[in-house]
């Protein structure tokens, strides 16, 4: 049998996006000897990417603005479908978080008194989004990582996947990894296990997701009898570039329509007008993504298939100022001078709205001693996120699950058992492709897997594309048994072998999307169906679970709790409007 | 017949080979490609075995930095139309080589800390009493030296860390300067004692080859030599005497 190196831990965390690096410090803060397992080097992580902002209700621009307003425009977006008590707490917390990171250090745009600024965004009543430029994410990346390294009790191990979970009597025990520089296995002990691995933007092939984003998460999570929820929510942002072609799907920030961008057809028509008159360009995601695709679709979209997105109305210094990455990125990539000429956009998908089912005020998933933070999990977004609300998830329920986990992992001070039969098991189901590394090529697999969730899940799906995609997914996962490495049978850096490892995760999460898909006969959030154009309302106040069944995926209708009359009274309350003041 | 160009790249299989080879390979031309497009092209349909680092493709997560005809590059914003005649590609200098086109950059990662990129007060005001203040012309001040996405390009164009491991490097000074220049920061005493101990710091012959490689305008150049100036002056000195707020 192979060999593996076994570590024991208190608590594993897996993923140092910026739930994984708030989770650890959380953790460690509290006590627990914390282990970070990460795919990519400490830094790089997806939310690096994260341009636009934080969204947190400090009052800062819009003095009005309360946990209330926000917490009223996370469930508006999210279509009611959230978990109400999880954007509560994010509302009610957010604040604390986005102050904490700015002790630590977090540079952060400031108003004329010294406070953080707030810009405008997407379906947020308010000025709510603090920002540094168009580079909020790998500020709070590096803020989260040049703070753990200075907190004791956190070990990283960088390059390492995780490939399966152990759990013994329903209760988390371990995990199987695989280091990338040489290929060897590594068998984690854990008393707790963290996931913060992020979504699953991969599945499709335009995407503006990196690489990382595989699904790993909720795919190990499935796999070790959690359950996930709102997996038919997939959030396509309106604005990725078009073209060129090798950068298609890149995201182009929400903040550009925050700082006053203008989307026109190419009749030169401000075709928002037609879909949402009051907020226009800032309207919710899933209403301008679907506004764009009709345009498009109308044969009134932009050379290369989208929209056009301007900016150049705004003076030029205020562009570079607040936009610097943007218009680098047109400028370097596109040749488009952003502040003389519109950029090209068209719909990108971007976000993972479902996920790990978690309990709101710990993360804790229904195995025990597996919790989970940020994008692999489900509830906080219900069936559309609001821009701004990803990078105060992390914060607000990254903190929270890493104390919760940390002191699971004081109450359980005996790791659970694992036994070498499954471990063995798992490593022979690990190491398979390097023994046919003429099998099925995975990176063909993988992008006809890409091809099948495009095509059969797109901005608006049917009965009859979702069943076609569902199974070609299950007969994708035939095919992927036998998956190869395309050639290479070395251990050290062999990226076909990791293909086939992430094609297996992928498969879970395109599986469960289809299926979860096809149940919502309705169109509702960025759920959009043609043959079901409207929303049911007997569908309002139900969530699709999955989990697996004696070996097979199910999905089942949980009828979500009631809102307390309190919070539902937030909801229906009139939030005086915000007239801004113009200055430059 | 469509165009193509010659990109050699530089093997090494610590499993198989003794010694780093080159490889050439034909790919397609294409005028809106970057570097990084064609060497995923090779992965996809030349070589399989091909490792690198890349995530984000927009330039902002420093993962797929390589030498592109020797100089350090970030490859997804190298255009090929610079590179029509064909070009050279290895992986970044002065740091050991895993496999390919990847290097082992935790020496870094140990420096990073040591310079203690955080907050540092002598007393912190709590999360009630809201954000420290500052202005956006204070964060003019440090903007560029926050800027870093720790790409490694400089360490791999700097003469003096090729020769001298122990030095600290551009990246670690200018993120030392990045929290010394930070109106919120007290720290600027623990720091020095770091950056003055490192060797290196003197040897910096400030020909600017960091300042030239950053890909975004960041000058580490300038945080080296404000660092002996502020050393050599004392100046570090009156600073710590000075209460905060008083040295904008």
């Amino acid at each position: 049998m192979e060999s593996y190196e076994t570590v024991d831990t208190a608590v594993l965390v897996l993923g140092a996006g910026g739930a994984g690096l708030r989770a650890a410090i959380a953790a460690a803060e509290s006590g627990a000897r914390v282990t970070v397992v990460c795919k990519s080097l400490l830094g790089k992580a997806h939310t690096v990417m994260a341009e636009g902002g934080m969204a947190a209700a400090l009052g800062n621009v819009a003095g009005q603005d309360s946990w209330e307003a926000h917490f009223a425009d996370t469930m508006k977006g999210g279509k009611l479908l959230n978990d109400w008590r999880m954007a509560e707490i994010h509302a009610r917390e957010a604040p604390e978080r986005v102050l904490e990171l700015e002790r630590w250090g977090a540079v952060f745009d400031r108003t004329h008194e010294g406070l953080i600024h707030q810009r405008p965004f997407g379906a947020h009543t308010y000025p709510r989004l603090a920002h540094i430029g168009d580079r909020t994410g790998l500020e709070l990346i590096r803020t989260l990582q040049d703070r753990l390294v200075h907190q004791a009790g956190i070990e990283v191990h960088m390059e390492v996947t995780v490939a399966s979970l152990f759990a013994q009597d329903g209760r988390i025990a371990g995990a199987l990894a695989y280091r990338r520089a040489d290929g060897g296995l590594v068998l984690y002990r854990a008393r707790a296990v963290l996931l913060a691995t992020g979504g699953a933007g991969r599945v499709y092939r335009v995407t503006s997701n990196s690489w990382e984003c595989t699904g790993d998460g909720t795919a190990l999570a499935y796999r070790a009898g959690a359950e996930l929820r709102d997996c038919e929510m997939v959030q396509f942002h309106p604005t990725g570039m078009v073209w060129p072609a090798g950068v298609r799907g890149i995201l182009v920030t929400e903040g550009v329509r925050g700082e006053g961008g203008l989307l026109r057809n190419k009749d030169g028509e401000r075709f928002m007008e037609r879909y949402d008159p009051d907020r226009m360009e800032l309207s919710s995601r899933d209403i301008v993504a679907r506004a764009i695709n009709s345009e498009v679709l109308a044969g009134r979209g932009s050379p290369h298939g989208g929209a056009y997105l301007d900016i150049s109305h705004r003076k030029p210094d205020y562009i570079k100022r607040k936009l610097p990455s943007m218009y680098e990125q047109f400028l370097k990539l596109a040749k488009v001078d952003i502040t003389k000429d519109p950029m090209e956009v068209a719909p990108t998908i971007h976000y993972y709205m479902g996920g790990v089912r978690v309990d709101p005020e710990t993360g804790a998933s229904s195995v025990a001693g597996l919790f989970a933070a940020g994008e692999v999990t489900g509830g906080l977004h219900g069936a559309n996120r609001l821009g701004g609300n990803s990078l105060t998830d992390l914060l607000v329920f990254g903190k929270r699950a890493g104390e919760a986990a940390a002191e699971y992992s004081r109450e359980h001070s005996r790791p659970a058992r694992i036994s070498k039969a499954e471990v063995g098991e798992a490593v022979e189901s690990l190491v398979g492709p390097l023994g046919r590394p003429h099998g099925e090529n995975p990176y063909r697999l993988q992008a006809e897997l890409q091809d099948v969730c495009s095509r059969h899940a797109p901005i608006i799906r049917s009965e009859s594309g979702l069943l076609e995609g569902l199974q070609q997914v299950l007969e994708l996962r035939e095919r992927a048994r036998s998956a190869g490495t395309g050639g290479p049978t070395g251990r050290a850096f062999n990226p076909g072998w990791h293909t086939a490892q992430d094609l297996g995760q992928m498969l879970v999460n395109a599986e469960a999307l289809f299926r979860s898909a096809l149940k919502r006969k309705e169109s509702r959030g960025a759920h959009a169906r043609s043959d079901y154009p409207n929303p049911d309302p007997a569908l309002a106040n139900v969530n699709f679970v999955v989990r697996e069944v004696e070996g097979a995926m199910s999905v089942r209708a949980l009828v979500r709790e009631q809102l307390p009359d309190a919070l539902l009274a937030v909801i229906n309350r009139s939030f005086e409007k915000y007239t801004p003041e113009e200055k430059e | 017949m469509a165009e193509t160009v010659e990109v050699t790249v530089q093997r090494y299989n610590p499993e198989t080979d003794s010694a780093p080879r080159l490889q050439t390979y034909e790919v397609p031309y294409k005028d809106d490609w970057v570097v990084l497009d064609a060497i995923l092209y090779i992965k996809d349909h030349l070589d399989a075995t091909l490792s690198y680092r890349w995530s984000c493709r927009m330039g902002i997560c420093g993962s797929c930095g390589m030498n592109v005809d020797g100089h350090p590059k970030l490859t997804c914003s190298a255009h090929l139309r610079e590179y029509r005649r064909g070009f050279t590609v290895e992986p970044l200098s002065n740091f050991p080589v895993i496999r390919d086109l990847v290097v082992d950059i935790d020496d870094f990662m140990a420096k990073l800390k040591s310079v203690k990129p955080w907050i540092v007060r002598e007393l912190e005001q709590p999360l009630g009493d809201g954000e420290y203040l500052q202005s956006n012309n204070q964060i003019d001040h440090y903007r560029q030296f926050s800027q870093c996405i720790n790409c490694m390009l400089c360490y791999a164009a700097c003469p003096v860390y090729g020769m001298e491991p122990e030095f600290l490097g551009p990246a670690a000074i200018a993120l030392a300067r990045r929290y010394n220049l930070d109106s919120r920061d007290e720290g600027t005493v623990e720091r020095v004692n770091v950056l003055a101990a490192s060797e290196g710091i003197w040897e910096c012959s400030c020909i600017g080859e960091c300042s030239v490689a950053c890909p975004k305008g960041v000058d580490p150049a300038k945080a080296i030599q404000q660092t002996k100036f502020d050393t050599v002056n004392g100046a570090i000195m009156s600073t710590m005497l000075m209460p905060f707020g008083n040295r904008r």
